[in-house]
C-alpha cells in the first residue's frame, strides 16, 4: 500500500516537473499531475473523481470572482482614486497618519477578496505613486506595496490558506477573525513603518498631479454605501440568524456591487469589467478548480495519505524550527495547494498535540501569502512590479528588501504557533 | 422566508450562469492555448451547476 501511494505521488511529481519544464503553467502543470496520477491508479481516466474534485473549492471560487468583481466595480467608479486623493490631501503634513491610513486602504482589497494581487491591481499603483512623493525609494515602495498586498491577503474576513486547510479538516471557518486581525495588522504595519518611516513629507502638488483624477461628484457617501450593504448583510445574518436567510458572501457581493453601479457618478461597463475579472482570476480560480481535482486524485489513490503520515510523525519541535521556512518556500511552489496539502495535516497534528487549532492555522495562514514573492511562481511578486514599472533587479534589490520585514513576520507567527494555547483568549 | 430562500438559491444558478457565459466569451477571445485549455476546466463545474447536474 505504501509501495503503491508513494508510486502514485513519484509519478505526479515527476508529471509537474516534466510539464514545467515544457513551459506548461503551475495550474495545467497541476492538473498534468492529477491526470498522471490518476491514469496510473485507476488504469482509466476516473472522471467522476476529477469532476467532484473541482467543485471542492467551488464555493471559495464563487467569494473569489464576486469579491474581486466589487473591488474592480468601486475601481472603475473613482471611489479607489477618491480615497486615496482624499487621504493624501487632508494628511500629507502628518506623514505617520498618511502611512497608517494608506496601510488601512492597502488591507481593505485583499481582505474582502482574499488575493494579494487583487490589491496590487486595485490600490497598488495609487499607494506606490504616494509612497513615492514621500521619498520612498523604488526599491522600499515595490517591497511595501507587497508585504501589505500579502497581509492583506491573510487579513479576514476571508483568509484563502485557511478556508481551503480548515475545509479539508472537517474545522468551522469561525474564531479566525481576531487572529488574524492581530497577525495581518501588525504585520503590515510592521512593513510601512520599518520600510516607510523615514522620507520627506508629501509633495501635495505633485502626488496629486500623479494621481488620476476622481469623478467630480463623488463623495464619501458614494464610497461608504457599497460597504455598508455589505457590512449590513453580514451582521444582520448574525444578529437575526433564525429570521434572516442565508444570503451567503457571493450573493452579498454583488448586491453590494449593485449598490456601486446605483450610485456611480458615471455609466460603468458592467460586462467589460465582468471579463476583466475573470480573466485576471484565471490563474487564481484556476488553480483552486485544478488543486481541487489533484487533491481528489491524491486522496484515492493514497498519496495524500501518505504526506499526511509523513508530517504528523514529525516532532514538534522540528516542526517550529522549519516551518517558517517551509511554508513560505511551498506556497511560491505550490501556490493555495499547500494549504489542503500541508495544511491539513499539520492542523491534525496540532489538534492531537492540544494546541489551539485556530491560532496555529492562523498562524500558518499568515506564513503562507509571504511566499508570494517566491519564485517559481512568484504571483504577487511579479504583479508588484509590474504594476509599479520597476526597474531595479527582481532579486537584489526588490526581494532584499523585503527580507527584514518578513523575517519579523515570520518570527511574529512562529511565537504565535508556540503559545498558541496561551493565544487562546483570541479566538473568543 | 421560503420564497426568500428560493430567489437567493435561484440567484445563485444566475450568478453561475453568468460566470459560464463570461467564460465562454473569453474562451472565444483568447488567443493563447494554455489559457483557453485553463478556461475549459473551470468552466466545467459552472456549467455542471447550472445545468443541474451536480
Amino acid at each position: 500500500m505504501f509501495v503503491h501511494a508513494g508510486l502514485v505521488l513519484s509519478i505526479m511529481v515527476i508529471a509537474f516537473i516534466v510539464a514545467k519544464w515544457a513551459k506548461v503553467t503551475t495550474e495545467l502543470s497541476m492538473a498534468v499531475a492529477a491526470l498522471a496520477g490518476a491514469l496510473f491508479h485507476t488504469k482509466g481516466i476516473p472522471v467522476r473523481h476529477l469532476v467532484e474534485g473541482s467543485f471542492n473549492y467551488f464555493d471559495v471560487c464563487l467569494i473569489f470572482i464576486t469579491a474581486t468583481f466589487f473591488m474592480n466595480i468601486l475601481k472603475e467608479s473613482g471611489a479607489v482614486t477618491f480615497m486615496v486623493r482624499s487621504i493624501v490631501s487632508r494628511f500629507f503634513k502628518h506623514r505617520y497618519l498618511c502611512l497608517l491610513l494608506l496601510t488601512i486602504v492597502m488591507l481593505v482589497p485583499g481582505a474582502i477578496t482574499g488575493s494579494g494581487a487583487a490589491t496590487v491591481f486595485t490600490v497598488g499603483t495609487l499607494v506606490g505613486t504616494v509612497l513615492t512623493c514621500m521619498g520612498i525609494s523604488p526599491n522600499r515602495t515595490a517591497a511595501i506595496i507587497f508585504l501589505c498586498a500579502a497581509m492583506s491577503a491573510a487579513a479576514p474576513p476571508i483568509n484563502l490558506w485557511a478556508m481551503m486547510a480548515a475545509a479539508g479538516s472537517n474545522m468551522p471557518y469561525v474564531g479566525f477573525t481576531k487572529p488574524l486581525l492581530v497577525l495581518s495588522v501588525v504585520g503590515a504595519l510592521l512593513s510601512m513603518f520599518i520600510l516607510g518611516a523615514r522620507g520627506k513629507q508629501v509633495d501635495l502638488q505633485s502626488a496629486l498631479a500623479e494621481l488620476p483624477e476622481s469623478p467630480t461628484d463623488m463623495n464619501w457617501f458614494k464610497v461608504g454605501l457599497p460597504f455598508f450593504v455589505l457590512f449590513a448583510l453580514v451582521a444582520a445574518g448574525r444578529i437575526w440568524p433564525f429570521s434572516m436567510p442565508i444570503v451567503g458572501l457571493p450573493l452579498m457581493f454583488i448586491l453590494a456591487s449593485i449598490t456601486a453601479l446605483l450610485v456611480s457618478p458615471h455609466k460603468l461597463r458592467v460586462v467589460e469589467i465582468a471579463s476583466e475579472t475573470i480573466h485576471s482570476l484565471i490563474p487564481l480560480v484556476g488553480i483552486m478548480v485544478v488543486v481541487g481535482m489533484l487533491i481528489q486524485i491524491m486522496a484515492l489513490s493514497g498519496a495524500r495519505g501518505l504526506i499526511s503520515l509523513g508530517v504528523v510523525t514529525l516532532p514538534l519541535s522540528v516542526l517550529f524550527v522549519t516551518l517558517w521556512l517551509i511554508l513560505p518556500v511551498s506556497e511560491g511552489l505550490l501556490q493555495y495547494a499547500v494549504a489542503p496539502l500541508l495544511g491539513v495535516p499539520l492542523i491534525l497534528l496540532f489538534n492531537m498535540k492540544g494546541m489551539e487549532p485556530v491560532i496555529a492555522l492562523s498562524a500558518m495562514a499568515t506564513m503562507w501569502p509571504l511566499g508570494d514573492c517566491l519564485p517559481p511562481t512568484a504571483v504577487v511578486g511579479r504583479a508588484t512590479v509590474m504594476e509599479l514599472k520597476f526597474k531595479g533587479s527582481y532579486t537584489k534589490d526588490f526581494l532584499k528588501t523585503c527580507l527584514v520585514p518578513i523575517a519579523l513576520i515570520l518570527l511574529m507567527c512562529t511565537l504565535f504557533l508556540v503559545f498558541s494555547n496561551e493565544l487562546a483568549f483570541l479566538v473568543g | 422566508m421560503t420564497f426568500l430562500n428560493i430567489l437567493i438559491n435561484a440567484s445563485y444558478y444566475v450568478l453561475s450562469a453568468a460566470v459560464s457565459l463570461i467564460l465562454i466569451r473569453n474562451i472565444i477571445k483568447t488567443r493563447d492555448a494554455q489559457e483557453a485549455v485553463l478556461y475549459c476546466i473551470i468552466l466545467m463545474p459552472f456549467l455542471l451547476r447550472v445545468f443541474h447536474i451536480k
